[in-house]
Protein backbone atom coordinates (compact mmCIF):
# COMPACT_ATOMS: atom_id res chain seq x y z
CA UNK A 1 0.00 0.00 0.00
CA UNK A 2 2.80 2.36 0.96
CA UNK A 3 4.69 1.46 -2.24
CA UNK A 4 1.71 2.22 -4.41
CA UNK A 5 1.53 5.74 -2.94
CA UNK A 6 5.25 6.34 -3.26
CA UNK A 7 5.67 9.09 -5.83
CA UNK A 8 9.46 9.10 -5.61
CA UNK A 9 11.39 8.19 -8.72
CA UNK A 10 13.48 5.03 -8.98
CA UNK A 11 16.79 6.84 -8.48
CA UNK A 12 15.47 8.80 -5.51
CA UNK A 13 14.17 5.62 -3.87
CA UNK A 14 17.52 3.91 -4.44
CA UNK A 15 19.31 6.94 -2.95
CA UNK A 16 17.07 6.93 0.14
CA UNK A 17 17.50 3.16 0.55
CA UNK A 18 21.29 3.54 0.29
CA UNK A 19 21.39 6.01 3.20
CA UNK A 20 18.79 4.34 5.42
CA UNK A 21 20.00 2.47 8.54
CA UNK A 22 20.02 -1.33 8.44
CA UNK A 23 18.48 -2.75 11.61
CA UNK A 24 19.38 -6.36 10.75
CA UNK A 25 23.20 -6.05 10.71
CA UNK A 26 25.43 -5.55 13.71
CA UNK A 27 28.33 -3.09 13.68
CA UNK A 28 30.77 -6.00 13.84
CA UNK A 29 29.20 -7.75 10.86
CA UNK A 30 29.24 -4.54 8.83
CA UNK A 31 32.88 -3.84 9.72
CA UNK A 32 34.07 -7.38 8.98
CA UNK A 33 32.10 -7.57 5.73
CA UNK A 34 33.42 -4.14 4.69
CA UNK A 35 36.97 -5.16 5.54
CA UNK A 36 36.72 -8.36 3.49
CA UNK A 37 35.06 -6.55 0.61
CA UNK A 38 37.86 -3.98 0.76
CA UNK A 39 40.54 -6.67 0.54
CA UNK A 40 38.79 -8.33 -2.40
CA UNK A 41 38.30 -5.04 -4.23
CA UNK A 42 41.83 -3.82 -3.63
CA UNK A 43 43.36 -7.18 -4.50
CA UNK A 44 41.36 -7.33 -7.71
CA UNK A 45 42.22 -3.76 -8.58
CA UNK A 46 45.92 -4.29 -7.99
CA UNK A 47 45.92 -7.61 -9.85
CA UNK A 48 44.26 -5.98 -12.86
CA UNK A 49 46.74 -3.13 -12.73
CA UNK A 50 49.63 -5.59 -12.71
CA UNK A 51 48.17 -7.34 -15.77
CA UNK A 52 48.65 -4.08 -17.67
CA UNK A 53 52.35 -4.25 -16.74
CA UNK A 54 53.03 -7.48 -18.62
CA UNK A 55 55.06 -7.58 -21.81
CA UNK A 56 52.18 -9.31 -23.59
CA UNK A 57 49.82 -6.48 -22.73
CA UNK A 58 52.26 -3.72 -23.71
CA UNK A 59 53.04 -5.27 -27.08
CA UNK A 60 49.50 -6.36 -27.92
CA UNK A 61 48.94 -3.14 -29.88
CA UNK A 62 49.95 -3.09 -33.53
CA UNK A 63 51.91 0.15 -33.13
CA UNK A 64 54.20 -1.43 -30.53
CA UNK A 65 55.62 -4.00 -32.97
CA UNK A 66 58.48 -1.70 -33.98
CA UNK A 67 59.36 -1.07 -30.34
CA UNK A 68 59.30 -4.77 -29.58
CA UNK A 69 61.54 -5.69 -32.50
CA UNK A 70 64.17 -3.15 -31.47
CA UNK A 71 63.99 -4.13 -27.80
CA UNK A 72 64.54 -7.81 -28.69
CA UNK A 73 67.95 -6.90 -30.10
CA UNK A 74 69.14 -5.38 -26.84
CA UNK A 75 70.79 -6.71 -23.70
CA UNK A 76 67.69 -5.89 -21.68
CA UNK A 77 65.83 -8.63 -23.59
CA UNK A 78 68.49 -11.29 -24.06
CA UNK A 79 71.69 -11.68 -22.04
CA UNK A 80 74.01 -14.18 -20.42
CA UNK A 81 72.31 -14.14 -17.01
CA UNK A 82 68.70 -14.36 -18.16
CA UNK A 83 67.69 -11.39 -16.02
CA UNK A 84 65.38 -9.22 -18.10
CA UNK A 85 63.84 -5.80 -17.99
CA UNK A 86 60.44 -5.75 -19.69
CA UNK A 87 58.60 -2.65 -20.91
CA UNK A 88 57.05 -1.79 -17.55
CA UNK A 89 60.37 -2.06 -15.71
CA UNK A 90 61.64 0.97 -17.62
CA UNK A 91 58.41 2.84 -18.35
CA UNK A 92 56.22 2.30 -15.27
CA UNK A 93 57.35 3.60 -11.87
CA UNK A 94 57.22 1.21 -8.93
CA UNK A 95 56.02 3.70 -6.34
CA UNK A 96 52.23 3.75 -6.12
CA UNK A 97 51.53 7.42 -6.72
CA UNK A 98 53.85 7.69 -9.70
CA UNK A 99 52.56 4.37 -11.06
CA UNK A 100 48.93 5.47 -11.02
CA UNK A 101 49.91 8.73 -12.68
CA UNK A 102 51.73 6.82 -15.42
CA UNK A 103 48.72 4.54 -15.92
CA UNK A 104 46.33 7.48 -16.22
CA UNK A 105 48.64 9.18 -18.71
CA UNK A 106 48.94 5.94 -20.70
CA UNK A 107 45.33 6.39 -21.78
CA UNK A 108 46.74 8.62 -24.51
CA UNK A 109 48.54 5.57 -25.96
CA UNK A 110 45.19 3.82 -26.43
CA UNK A 111 43.83 6.91 -28.18
CA UNK A 112 46.80 7.13 -30.54
CA UNK A 113 46.57 3.40 -31.27
CA UNK A 114 42.91 3.83 -32.21
CA UNK A 115 43.50 6.83 -34.49
CA UNK A 116 46.67 5.28 -35.95
CA UNK A 117 49.07 8.09 -35.10
CA UNK A 118 52.04 5.74 -35.43
CA UNK A 119 50.22 3.00 -37.34
CA UNK A 120 52.72 2.75 -40.21
CA UNK A 121 56.53 2.57 -40.33
CA UNK A 122 56.65 6.04 -41.91
CA UNK A 123 54.42 7.55 -39.26
CA UNK A 124 56.44 5.83 -36.55
CA UNK A 125 59.69 7.27 -37.83
CA UNK A 126 58.09 10.70 -38.14
CA UNK A 127 57.18 10.60 -34.43
CA UNK A 128 60.21 8.72 -33.14
CA UNK A 129 62.15 11.81 -32.04
CA UNK A 130 59.23 13.41 -30.21
CA UNK A 131 58.32 10.12 -28.51
CA UNK A 132 61.92 9.60 -27.44
CA UNK A 133 62.18 13.18 -26.19
CA UNK A 134 59.05 12.72 -24.05
CA UNK A 135 60.58 9.66 -22.38
CA UNK A 136 63.95 11.37 -21.93
CA UNK A 137 62.23 14.33 -20.30
CA UNK A 138 60.49 12.06 -17.80
CA UNK A 139 63.67 10.14 -17.06
CA UNK A 140 65.82 13.22 -16.68
CA UNK A 141 63.24 14.87 -14.41
CA UNK A 142 63.00 11.77 -12.19
CA UNK A 143 66.79 11.23 -12.03
CA UNK A 144 66.33 8.03 -14.10
CA UNK A 145 64.17 6.57 -11.34
CA UNK A 146 63.14 3.50 -13.31
CA UNK A 147 66.76 2.67 -14.27
CA UNK A 148 67.67 2.86 -10.61
CA UNK A 149 65.13 0.21 -9.68
CA UNK A 150 67.78 -2.26 -10.89
CA UNK A 151 70.98 -0.23 -11.32
CA UNK A 152 72.53 1.55 -8.37
CA UNK A 153 75.85 3.38 -8.23
CA UNK A 154 76.22 2.33 -4.58
CA UNK A 155 76.45 -1.34 -5.54
CA UNK A 156 78.48 -1.06 -8.73
CA UNK A 157 81.84 -2.82 -8.49
CA UNK A 158 83.97 -0.62 -10.70
CA UNK A 159 86.86 -3.08 -10.44
CA UNK A 160 85.03 -5.62 -12.61
CA UNK A 161 83.69 -3.06 -15.09
CA UNK A 162 85.52 -2.19 -18.27
CA UNK A 163 87.98 0.63 -17.59
CA UNK A 164 86.04 3.08 -19.73
CA UNK A 165 82.71 2.22 -18.10
CA UNK A 166 84.18 2.51 -14.60
CA UNK A 167 85.77 5.85 -15.45
CA UNK A 168 82.56 7.29 -16.91
CA UNK A 169 80.42 6.01 -14.05
CA UNK A 170 82.78 7.64 -11.54
CA UNK A 171 82.57 10.84 -13.54
CA UNK A 172 78.78 10.59 -13.55
CA UNK A 173 78.77 10.31 -9.74
CA UNK A 174 81.15 13.22 -9.37
CA UNK A 175 79.07 15.45 -11.62
CA UNK A 176 75.59 14.46 -10.46
CA UNK A 177 74.73 13.07 -13.87
CA UNK A 178 71.89 10.66 -14.37
CA UNK A 179 71.65 7.42 -16.36
CA UNK A 180 69.75 8.85 -19.33
CA UNK A 181 72.41 11.55 -19.83
CA UNK A 182 74.57 8.89 -21.51
CA UNK A 183 72.36 5.84 -22.03
CA UNK A 184 69.84 7.13 -24.55
CA UNK A 185 68.74 4.48 -27.02
CA UNK A 186 69.52 1.65 -24.62
CA UNK A 187 66.42 -0.30 -25.71
CA UNK A 188 65.21 1.41 -28.90
CA UNK A 189 66.86 2.84 -31.99
CA UNK A 190 67.98 6.45 -31.84
CA UNK A 191 66.52 8.93 -34.33
CA UNK A 192 68.69 11.39 -36.27
CA UNK A 193 69.33 14.58 -34.32
CA UNK A 194 68.84 12.94 -30.97
CA UNK A 195 71.72 14.74 -29.26
CA UNK A 196 70.37 18.16 -30.21
CA UNK A 197 66.91 17.10 -29.03
CA UNK A 198 68.32 15.85 -25.73
CA UNK A 199 70.08 19.17 -25.29
CA UNK A 200 66.70 20.90 -25.74
CA UNK A 201 65.14 18.59 -23.15
CA UNK A 202 67.79 19.41 -20.57
CA UNK A 203 67.58 23.13 -21.34
CA UNK A 204 63.81 23.06 -20.89
CA UNK A 205 64.08 21.27 -17.57
CA UNK A 206 66.89 23.55 -16.41
CA UNK A 207 64.85 26.62 -17.32
CA UNK A 208 61.86 25.27 -15.38
CA UNK A 209 64.05 24.61 -12.36
CA UNK A 210 65.89 27.92 -12.71
CA UNK A 211 69.25 26.18 -13.09
CA UNK A 212 72.05 26.91 -15.51
CA UNK A 213 71.63 24.93 -18.74
CA UNK A 214 73.68 21.77 -19.00
CA UNK A 215 76.24 21.25 -21.74
CA UNK A 216 76.00 18.20 -23.95
CA UNK A 217 78.15 16.73 -26.67
CA UNK A 218 77.02 17.48 -30.20
CA UNK A 219 76.59 14.74 -32.77
CA UNK A 220 79.98 13.51 -33.90
CA UNK A 221 81.86 14.75 -30.84
CA UNK A 222 84.04 12.29 -28.99
CA UNK A 223 82.30 11.80 -25.68
CA UNK A 224 85.53 11.38 -23.70
CA UNK A 225 87.04 14.58 -25.09
CA UNK A 226 83.79 16.42 -24.42
CA UNK A 227 83.61 15.21 -20.83
CA UNK A 228 87.26 16.03 -20.20
CA UNK A 229 86.70 19.58 -21.38
CA UNK A 230 83.41 20.22 -19.63
CA UNK A 231 83.61 18.41 -16.29
CA UNK A 232 86.02 18.22 -13.38
CA UNK B 1 47.02 18.77 -19.08
CA UNK B 2 47.54 15.02 -19.19
CA UNK B 3 50.23 15.39 -16.55
CA UNK B 4 47.80 17.21 -14.24
CA UNK B 5 45.05 14.63 -14.83
CA UNK B 6 47.51 11.84 -14.07
CA UNK B 7 48.60 13.56 -10.87
CA UNK B 8 44.97 14.01 -9.78
CA UNK B 9 44.19 10.36 -10.53
CA UNK B 10 47.28 9.21 -8.67
CA UNK B 11 46.27 11.21 -5.59
CA UNK B 12 42.63 10.12 -5.67
CA UNK B 13 43.73 6.47 -5.55
CA UNK B 14 46.52 7.13 -3.08
CA UNK B 15 46.74 8.39 0.51
CA UNK B 16 45.03 11.79 0.07
CA UNK B 17 42.00 10.22 -1.62
CA UNK B 18 41.59 7.07 0.43
CA UNK B 19 42.97 7.96 3.85
CA UNK B 20 41.58 11.49 3.51
CA UNK B 21 38.12 10.05 2.91
CA UNK B 22 38.48 7.63 5.83
CA UNK B 23 39.64 10.37 8.22
CA UNK B 24 36.85 12.65 7.04
CA UNK B 25 34.33 9.94 7.92
CA UNK B 26 35.61 10.04 11.51
CA UNK B 27 34.30 13.55 12.21
CA UNK B 28 31.12 15.57 11.79
CA UNK B 29 33.08 18.84 11.57
CA UNK B 30 33.61 19.78 7.96
CA UNK B 31 36.64 21.96 8.64
CA UNK B 32 38.33 19.17 10.59
CA UNK B 33 37.70 16.61 7.85
CA UNK B 34 39.09 18.98 5.23
CA UNK B 35 42.08 19.82 7.43
CA UNK B 36 42.96 16.19 8.04
CA UNK B 37 42.66 15.46 4.31
CA UNK B 38 44.93 18.41 3.51
CA UNK B 39 47.54 17.26 6.04
CA UNK B 40 47.49 13.81 4.47
CA UNK B 41 48.12 15.48 1.11
CA UNK B 42 51.23 17.19 2.52
CA UNK B 43 52.44 13.99 4.19
CA UNK B 44 51.97 11.91 1.07
CA UNK B 45 53.94 14.37 -1.05
CA UNK B 46 56.73 14.31 1.53
CA UNK B 47 56.75 10.50 1.63
CA UNK B 48 57.09 10.22 -2.14
CA UNK B 49 59.77 12.93 -2.10
CA UNK B 50 61.68 10.77 0.42
CA UNK B 51 61.27 13.51 3.06
CA UNK B 52 63.38 15.95 1.07
CA UNK B 53 61.75 19.31 0.42
CA UNK B 54 64.03 19.83 -2.57
CA UNK B 55 62.32 16.95 -4.38
CA UNK B 56 58.84 18.43 -3.98
CA UNK B 57 57.17 19.96 -7.01
CA UNK B 58 54.82 22.80 -6.13
CA UNK B 59 52.12 21.63 -8.54
CA UNK B 60 52.15 18.09 -7.16
CA UNK B 61 51.96 19.39 -3.60
CA UNK B 62 49.04 21.67 -4.44
CA UNK B 63 47.12 18.90 -6.19
CA UNK B 64 47.73 16.49 -3.29
CA UNK B 65 46.44 19.05 -0.78
CA UNK B 66 43.37 19.91 -2.87
CA UNK B 67 42.52 16.23 -3.42
CA UNK B 68 43.01 15.61 0.32
CA UNK B 69 40.74 18.52 1.27
CA UNK B 70 38.05 17.36 -1.17
CA UNK B 71 38.27 13.74 0.04
CA UNK B 72 38.17 14.79 3.69
CA UNK B 73 35.13 16.98 3.04
CA UNK B 74 33.33 14.19 1.19
CA UNK B 75 34.16 11.84 4.07
CA UNK B 76 32.58 14.26 6.54
CA UNK B 77 29.52 14.61 4.30
CA UNK B 78 29.18 10.83 4.29
CA UNK B 79 29.37 10.83 8.08
CA UNK B 80 26.69 13.51 8.34
CA UNK B 81 24.41 11.80 5.87
CA UNK B 82 24.98 8.20 6.81
CA UNK B 83 25.40 8.10 10.57
CA UNK B 84 23.37 9.29 13.53
CA UNK B 85 26.34 9.48 15.90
Amino acid sequence: MADSQDSRGRIRRLWDWFWSPIPVLSVGFTLIAGFLAGILFWGGFHWTLELTNTEEFCTSCHSMETNLGEYRETIHYNNHSGVRAICSDCHVPHEWNHKIKAKVMAVKDVYHELVGTIGTAEKYEAHRLSMAAAVWKKMKASDSRECRNCHNFDYMDFTIQEARAASEHQRAIDNNMTCIDCHQGIAHNLPPGYLEEYQKVTETLSAQAGDLPEKHAAAGDDIRVFLNETTD
Amino acid sequence: MLDILGTIGGNVLSLPGILGLALGMMTRKLWLGALMGGVIGVLETLIFAHWQFGNIETLELMIAIIVGICAGSVGTAIRLKGATV
